[in-house]
């Protein structure tokens, strides 16, 4: 299993993890980011999407643990 | 580990032929190494997309205490964010963000956008115009300017001096020498600048209300707003004009994104890739670090050419083509990491509304030959005309 991590200072609401990964994040109205799925299986399609979440975030606010 | 000696060239990376285009030697370079030792300016350059980013991703090593390639402007712009490292560097940026970022700027979408619309709408409506002046220049002065809140003399002097703010990142040649002065009134204005000079209601008034607040350390209201202007009026200026002429040069790909106005995100994305704003950026190296198989030793000063990690065939397939489609999400245009562009979602919002506008109201651009002058740090047209606009 694995978790998707925020580096919540560094993250400053440029909200490409959502386009990328629309079913595991958002940004709420006021503009912060909600993980809605945190823990990822190994090997699932989320994984995927997850990782490529991490890769877009132009602040490095993203990792996967 | 092979820890050989880099590569070496005798390119100067800042003569007039290349900054004026740089990707024949980006090629050049990224093919002797992806850290190539450039003795003319005393710097290694990193080429490939890959060192650029983990470089960008590790400021414990690759330090932004020399982000210029002088040491006055190395000197002048110590205790702002873009020169310091963390932890030091993570307050800074926050204050800087904090009027700045995405979430701070959501209230402005439609405003800029209606701006946009309007702008575009006339210049169509005019059959001709020159690109540059009329549009890469006019929006985001005009955006900036009532973002900040400034009025009169500020106003008037914004372009000469944002321009000159990039150009002295440069090494000491006679571009940076001639445009220090200049740079100097900015610097000058922003250390003496007060709320009452800013209009009321503005993010430039909000950052004194902070700094009153004691939200942010005394005397450095000045700074941010500094910072506002000296990073994010050139580059901003550069990307749009890219936007007018890879629109005209391409009637393809222009024809893609008015047809599906989903891909205004991507088309801008592969815009940056493509040309992108800023030639070279500095980092000083901490330690002695391998790169790519390659000692460099501690204490250099590298240059990061993010143009050339942009057209890395080991990262793009195809990457001499501009594909509006590719949507190269992970371009090096904006930086990444800690010091990726505090702006970037300004100029996200400018950008996509000015590619929205001409995707709604021209059918066709037919542009003259792009006029380039040589600078230092932003690579950016001077002028284009558009000699003939087909309406939509």
């Amino acid at each position: 299993m694995k978790k998707i991590v925020i580096d919540r200072p560094r993250c400053e609401g440029h909200g490409l993890c959502e386009e990328i990964a629309p079913d595991l994040m958002h940004l709420d109205d006021a503009g912060e980011l909600i993980l809605d799925v945190e823990d990822i299986p190994e090997g699932s399609p989320e994984l995927t999407d997850a990782g490529a979440a991490v890769r877009v975030c132009p602040v490095a606010a993203l990792r996967l643990a | 580990m092979n820890r050989s000696t880099p590569a070496s060239s005798d390119t100067d990376l800042f003569a007039d032929e290349v900054v004026i285009d740089p990707y024949p030697t980006y090629a050049e370079l990224r093919d002797l190494g992806a850290v190539v030792h450039l003795p003319a300016n005393d710097v290694y350059a990193l080429t490939r997309y890959d060192v650029i980013r983990d470089a960008l991703a590790d400021p414990g090593t690759f330090s932004s205490r020399t982000i210029g390639f002088n040491s006055v402007v190395n000197e002048a712009l110590q205790g702002t964010s873009l020169a310091s490292d963390p932890p030091i560097h993570t307050e800074l940026r926050a204050t800087l963000s904090e009027n700045l970022s995405p979430r701070a700027l959501r209230g402005l979408r439609d405003q800029i956008h209606t701006k946009a619309d309007a702008l575009v709408a006339d210049l169509v409506a005019r059959g001709s115009f020159e690109a540059i002046d009329a549009l890469a220049r006019a929006f985001p002065l005009e955006v900036v300017a009532d973002l900040i809140g400034f009025t009169g003399e500020v106003r008037d002097n914004m372009l000469r001096w944002g321009q000159a703010a990039m150009e002295v990142i440069g090494p000491m040649n006679q571009r940076t020498a001639e445009n220090f002065p200049i740079a100097g009134e900015l610097y000058g204005w922003c250390t003496g600048v007060r709320a009452g000079d800013l209009a009321p209601g503005s993010v430039g008034r909000g950052i004194f209300d902070a700094e009153d607040r004691g939200a942010i350390p005394s005397g450095t209201a000045g700074h941010i707003i500094h910072q506002y202007l000296g990073a994010g009026v050139d580059t901003t200026i550069a990307a749009l004009g890219n936007i007018v002429a890879l629109f005209s040069a391409f009637p393809d790909q222009f024809d893609l994104v008015r047809g599906d106005s989903a891909l205004v995100p991507a088309a801008f994305n592969e815009i940056l890739r493509f040309w992108a704003p800023v030639h070279a950026w500095g980092r000083s190296v901490t330690r002695d670090v391998n790169i790519d198989g390659t000692l460099v030793p501690a204490g250099s000063q590298v240059a990061i050419l993010f143009g050339a990690g942009n057209r890395d065939p080991r990262h793009y397939e195809n990457p001499d083509a501009f594909l509006v489609q590719r949507n190269p999400v992970d371009h090096l245009s904006f930086g990444y990491g800690p010091h990726g562009c505090a702006g970037q979602g300004l100029a996200r919002l400018e950008a996509h509304a000015v590619i929205g506008a001409l995707a709604v109201h021209a059918q066709r651009l037919v542009a003259a030959e792009p006029v380039r002058l040589p600078s230092n740090i932003t690579r950016s047209i001077d002028a284009l005309e558009i000699l003939k606009v087909v309406p939509a």
